[in-house]
């Protein structure tokens, strides 16, 4: 009696190991954007202000909308590279598209975030149905779309209207517009995560093999992924026209690395099926800081991807290390 | 009328015939075993039949209909559900997310609605006497038989009329298997077909109305399982008589300890072991499973750690990696439990998977030597009896049973002479089990020092040179000689005894 009670007290204990071990990653995402912010305040004033919040937000999110479609398609198990081509061709559509009338304006961008879904909706059937690596296909996509962006407008230019930028910059409950942005991805993710489709698609990044024996069809999931991957890179480039003003054939390219790396540093798993939003907004939170230290501490701007490197190697090992872990425990 | 009538059916892979007009039939309420050889076609017999394969000939009539499902839901649309021989569970999804998996309830904001789920987990738990697995736990971390067992209950969430069961019991530990076989027959007593794949007869005689017997992709009989012996299934099974299961019994240990374990331990599983393993011998491990047997043969290999000291052929060693321990011919080899995770490289070839382990054996100056490599697979092929259509056929695409054999053949190909078998015969039909065996005496005779551990009692009993029982991480007992029986190997498993 006595020892099977002792059992069970350290079979509960395992359980609370392996679930914090389960948030390794995440958790050192986060110790890392503490230290981070720690390190900001302590050589800046004004860090701890409304103010800075909604900056920085402002500053990231671009990012984190490109990265959430992102963190998506690597929940499943994939990768999607076309998201740079695709920002490109968001920009640049709306910046010689949208001209002033509120109703065209609002005309063009349901129309570039249909674009998006269905590229993506189309990248996700053509993985699908030629069977080939989706890192070969979306590279391919990347390279098309921006190609088509550049056909469009070939040098950064165009225009969007003042109080289309200003929207932008809005202020509400003093949050401005990014923020209220950050706090509406959060409580879609909420909701996300709970849904059918969720499970299904990081069942499918988990193992594709068991999704299709429990009667999962492939090919939709990855049209939806993709597609909303798609989605929320056309998302990202509307955006980004109220920060740039005006189109860039080229811009998205930045995007691409960073929104893998985002979510990678946040703890979402380069395999499939592990992580989620949360990680992914540390994440691109982090990687956006990076450049504000580099300019606080006076070292020349190259630093910044050198510093971004470092660190999402220290999120690769940690999160390599739980898993060992677990595995251990486990299997 | 039969449920299920199936009439010619064919399926081919590239070159390879896994079906070559295989009949069937079968009606609600009875259990209907499926018997044949590794490779025979049943596995890929029940896949077309749950949807996750298509057939290229031939007909299928379930209820009198014309039957050819796309996918697994088609199937279940028809009253069909499988659990297959090869897990289909998601390892980052929970016991209970995998077992409602595209069929949780929801809320009215289409969330999955988790209480509810747990709810209908523990219902489904406790109306047929599940046991007991935490319902939040990650599959990723349950052992095999808990795997096993989830897989049963996510085909039973189903609901189904036609219930698959592809070697369920093959993992399961002897409680739980007798268990699983209760739950077979209260379903076709609720009026439902089971339908039952097992490589042990006495399973099948425990349940079975019927039997059909599969060889070489087509049926060779369906008897009354009441009329008909189990020496004439076997015949048919394998188109020869079989000559004997267990081999005689022969004493060739020697007073050299070839692996001598002291203090053993890595709580909470396993709390100081102690044992002499020697030359010559068949060391058996019996107990109920998850006291131990698991861990002791995953440490020892290195592929977990443990405390305690060990030593090979005299001389003190400390794994930390089953590299370490594979190196040399004073080395140990592992069988392992989880043949697709631990076992096998799926995508690879069969040749690929025997000679990679051993690669240097065959270079010389870093150069393959091919001919070489090529006779030694092909012996172990032959020897083994492995039914693959050549050497570099992948080894995820063999049949169940003989990737096992794959897995005991890279292991031979070791020149370790301390062999760990867990559970070697998983899965293996009772014509190459037989072989199996034959070859541990023979490796025995040779000199080479075997520890075993098996889910049967009874191959335990007739192989097994000593027992020792495991309970609570510790050696119950050592059993040996005429006391080597089934009922003691239960008590000393189950009860406190003198040696404890
Ligand atoms: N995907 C595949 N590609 C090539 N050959 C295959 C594939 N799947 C099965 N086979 C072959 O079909 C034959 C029948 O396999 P199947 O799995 O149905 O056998 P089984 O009767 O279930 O055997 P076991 O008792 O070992 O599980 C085998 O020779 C196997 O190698
Ligand atoms: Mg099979």
């Amino acid at each position: 009696m006595n020892s099977s009670s002792k059992q069970l007290q350290s079979a509960q204990s395992m359980n609370m190991q392996s679930r914090l071990l389960a948030h390794a990653p995440f958790l050192v995402a986060c110790s890392m954007l503490v230290v981070i912010v720690a390190i900001y305040g302590s050589l800046q004033t004004g860090v701890f202000t409304i103010d800075e919040i909604n900056l920085n937000t402002a500053a990231a999110m671009t990012l984190m909308l490109a990265a959430t479609g992102q963190t998506i398609v690597l929940l499943r198990g994939g990768i999607d590279l076309s998201i740079g081509g695709m920002i490109s061709l968001g920009t640049v559509i709306a910046a010689t598209r949208f001209g002033d009338d509120p109703a065209n304006i609002l005309l063009w961008s349901g129309i570039i975030l249909a674009i998006g879904f269905g590229i993506g909706a189309l990248t996700g059937l053509l993985i699908s149905v030629l069977r080939l690596q989706p890192f070969l296909v979306t590279l391919a996509g990347w390279s098309i779309l921006n190609g088509i962006a550049l056909m469009i407008l070939p040098t950064d230019g165009g225009k969007v209207p003042e109080w289309w930028i200003g929207s932008g910059y809005l202020e509400f409950l003093g949050l401005g517009t990014p923020v209220w942005i950050l706090l509406a991805l959060i409580v879609f993710w909420c909701w996300f995560r709970a849904t059918r489709l969720c499970t299904i698609i990081k069942a499918t990044g988990s193992s594709e093999k068991s999704a299709f024996l429990s009667g999962v069809s492939i090919t939709r999931i990855n049209i939806i992924t993709y597609g909303l991957s798609g989605f929320f890179a056309a998302l990202a480039s509307l955006y980004l026209t109220t920060q740039i003003g005006g189109g860039s054939p080229n811009i998205g390219t930045d995007y691409i690395l960073p929104s893998v790396a985002a979510a990678i540093i946040g703890g979402v798993s380069l395999f499939g099926g592990r992580g989620h939003l949360f990680g992914t907004i540390v994440g691109a939170y982090i990687l956006t800081l990076i450049g504000n230290l580099v300019f606080v501490l006076r070292v020349s701007s190259y630093w910044q991807p050198v510093m971004s490197g470092v660190i999402l190697l220290l999120a690769v090992l940690a999160s390599s290390y739980a898993e060992q872990k677990a595995r251990k425990r486990g299997s | 009328m039969d449920i299920v009538q199936v009439k010619g059916l064919t399926k081919r892979f590239g070159g390879i015939v896994a079906l070559d007009g295989a009949d069937f039939s079968a009606r609600l309420g009875e259990v209907h075993a499926l018997l044949g050889e590794n490779g025979a076609g049943k596995s890929t017999f029940i896949q077309i039949l749950s949807g996750a394969l298509n057939h290229d000939g031939g007909d299928i009539l379930v209820d009198g209909q014309d039957y050819r499902p796309v996918n697994p839901d088609e199937a279940l649309g028809r009253g069909i559900a499988a659990v297959f021989q090869e897990l289909s569970l998601v390892p980052d999804l929970s016991v209970e997310q995998n077992i409602w998996f595209r069929r949780e309830p929801r809320t009215w904001l289409r969330t999955v609605d988790v209480s509810q789920m747990r709810q209908q987990t523990l219902e489904l738990f406790e109306r047929y006497h599940f046991p007991s697995i935490a319902t939040t736990r990650e599959v990723r971390n349950l052992t095999l038989a808990e795997r096993q067992i989830v897989e049963v209950a996510k085909g039973l969430a189903k609901n189904p009329r036609i219930l698959i069961l592809d070697e369920a019991t093959s993992a399961l530990p002897a409680s739980e298997a007798t268990w699983l076989l209760s739950l077979a027959r209260q379903l076709a007593d609720e009026g439902r077909l089971v339908i039952f794949i097992s490589h042990r007869m006495g399973e099948v005689r425990a349940i079975a109305d019927r039997v059909s017997v599969f060889r070489n992709g087509s049926t060779v009989a369906t008897h009354d399982a009441a009329a008909v012996s189990d020496d004439q299934i076997v015949t048919e099974m394998i188109g020869r008589q079989l000559a004997r299961l267990y081999p005689e019994r022969m004493d060739t240990a020697t007073d050299r300890v070839a692996l001598q374990v002291r203090d053993f331990s890595s709580p909470p599983m396993l709390n100081g072991v102690n044992f002499d393993l020697r030359e010559g011998e068949v060391l058996g491990v019996g107990g109920l499973q998850g006291h131990g047997q698991r861990e002791m043969f995953q440490s020892l290999f290195g592929a977990d750690k443990a405390l305690g000291s060990v030593t090979l052929w005299g001389k003190p060693v400390c794994f930390d990696t089953p590299r370490q321990a594979l190196s040399g011919s004073e080395g140990i080899a592992l069988v392992p439990e989880d043949r697709r995770g631990q076992g096998l490289l799926l995508t690879k070839s069969v040749r690929e998977n025997l000679s990679l382990p051993v690669i240097r054996r065959f270079s010389h100056l870093g150069l393959l030597n091919q001919r070489k490599e090529a006779e030694l697979v092909r012996e172990t092929m032959k020897s083994l009896s492995i039914k693959a259509d050549t050497p570099e056929q992948i080894a995820g695409t063999l049949s169940g049973g003989n990737q096992q054999k794959v897995i005991f053949g890279k292991m031979l190909m070791t020149q370790a002479r301390v062999l760990l078998l867990y559970d070697p015969t998983r899965g293996v039909d009772v014509g190459t089990k037989g072989e199996i065996f034959q070859l541990m005496r023979q490796l025995a005779s040779e000199g080479y020092a075997i520890l075993f551990y098996s889910s049967d009692l009874p191959e335990l009993v007739n192989v097994a040179d000593r027992v020792m029982v495991l309970r609570s991480g510790r050696v119950a007992r050592m059993l040996e000689g005429d006391d080597i029986t089934e009922e003691e190997i239960l008590r000393a498993a189950v009860f406190d005894s003198e040696a404890a």
